[in-house]
């Protein structure tokens, strides 16, 4: 602000436009600033608007995550092994959705270990797939690849609507995604995996 | 006596124990936010006002509005972010990703892009999501290196069928978003 102020006071006083060499090197460094100052106005903008909320809804979240304990949910693992298409949903969709809750990116990974191999692959697709989607209303599950879901939000919020429309949508497509992307890592890893048995 | 000493020590140890907790979240919150937010919020803010100021948004915009306001041309975007040699490369970080969604929000502010298209938009940008970091999640998982082996190439090949998938998925999700202040 303070540059864009000077700027301005410059070109108050000025009474002639410069010209000539002088006056084309000074137009090209109030365009060189005017960059900045554009990029410095969005990032008081996203800071003042995002992060006041995010870091205090992250604080609320991680408490909660402590005080629940991590660990509570590996009943929810070997629950997700068993075999039967009705444990499909609960595997693709419930685990994924609980891992990256309450372990975040990367470590929600690290629930692939109760499932048996063969469904690894599968785990690791559906629950690496559900990392942004859950942005829009949980973001501390991946504050790091906040923007893949703001970059698109903030155009919306310039046009004046609501995000919750944008950010439950997201979510819940976001588990349709994830549920067809387990099954069909499932049954492309069993494939493979008799081919390479075969082969050996 | 010695009743409602350990009383009182039992209340100071829960009370200590959530209130450490709760201090701890702040820490790791903001620990969080200047490490990991901030930085990338500078990077995205610059790129918005060279985008804003300069002539490359005109550029962009011309390329992204016949793309990402169609069905065909959001396809087309998930294909080739799901081609098995081109998602290990541009998964790193969500950083591809984060950017074009950056640059599609851009335009969907500026009116470019109808806002209904936000929705196919977020996975569009993203049928490469985690497939540069599989070893490592399927090491996290524990898995056996014959698992690593199989499981690389099967996801990547998943994403080649579910990475357009979703985009459809999504389309037929957004009807109704945003469209009725159109």
């Amino acid at each position: 602000m303070a540059l864009s102020g000077m700027v301005a006071y410059a070109a108050a006083v000025t009474v002639d436009k410069p010209t000539g060499f002088i006056g084309a090197l000074a137009t090209a460094a109030e365009d060189f600033i005017a960059v900045f100052n554009k990029g410095g106005s969005v990032l008081l903008s996203l800071m003042g608007g995002i992060l006041p909320t995010l870091i205090v809804l992250l604080t609320a979240v991680n408490a909660l995550v402590r005080l629940i304990g991590a660990e509570k949910i590996e009943n929810l693992g070997t629950i997700a092994a068993r075999p039967g298409i009705r444990y499909y949903p609960v595997r693709y969709m419930l685990l994924p959705f609980v891992s990256v809750f309450m372990l975040t990116n990367p470590m929600a990974y690290t629930m692939g270990r109760f499932l048996p191999e063969r469904l690894k692959p599968a785990f690791y697709d559906s629950a690496v797939s559900f990392v942004h989607p859950i942005l829009g209303i949980f973001p501390h599950a991946n504050p790091g690849e906040l923007f893949v879901y703001l970059g698109i939000a903030a155009g919306i919020q310039q046009l004046g609507y609501g995000l919750g429309d944008l950010a439950v949508r997201y979510l819940l497509v976001g588990l349709v995604v994830i549920f067809i992307r387990g099954i069909v890592t499932e049954a492309i890893t069993a494939k493979m995996m008799s081919r390479a048995a075969k082969a050996a | 006596m010695d009743g409602l000493t350990a009383l009182v020590v039992k209340i100071g140890r829960a009370v200590g124990g959530v209130v450490g907790t709760l201090y701890q979240a702040g820490r790791d919150s903001v620990d969080t936010v200047i490490r990991n937010v901030i930085p990338f919020m500078a990077f995205i803010s610059f790129i918005i006002g060279l985008i804003l100021t300069t002539g490359i948004g005109d550029v962009i915009a011309k390329a992204l509005k016949g793309s990402a306001s169609s069905l065909p041309g959001l396809l087309l975007i998930s294909i080739v972010c799901a081609i098995p040699i081109l998602s290990p490369l541009l998964g790193p970080g969500a950083v591809i990703a984060q950017i074009v969604g950056t640059l599609i929000g851009v335009e969907i502010g500026k009116g470019n892009i109808p806002a209904q298209y936000s929705l196919p938009a977020l996975f569009a940008i993203n049928p490469q999501v985690g497939c540069d970091f599989i070893p490592v999640g399927l090491a996290l998982g524990e898995a056996e290196p014959e698992t690593v082996e199989i499981g690389v190439p099967a996801v990547l090949f998943s994403r080649v069928i579910t990475g357009p998938l979703s985009v459809v998925i999504a389309y037929f999700a957004s009807f109704g978003l945003y469209s009725a202040s159109k």
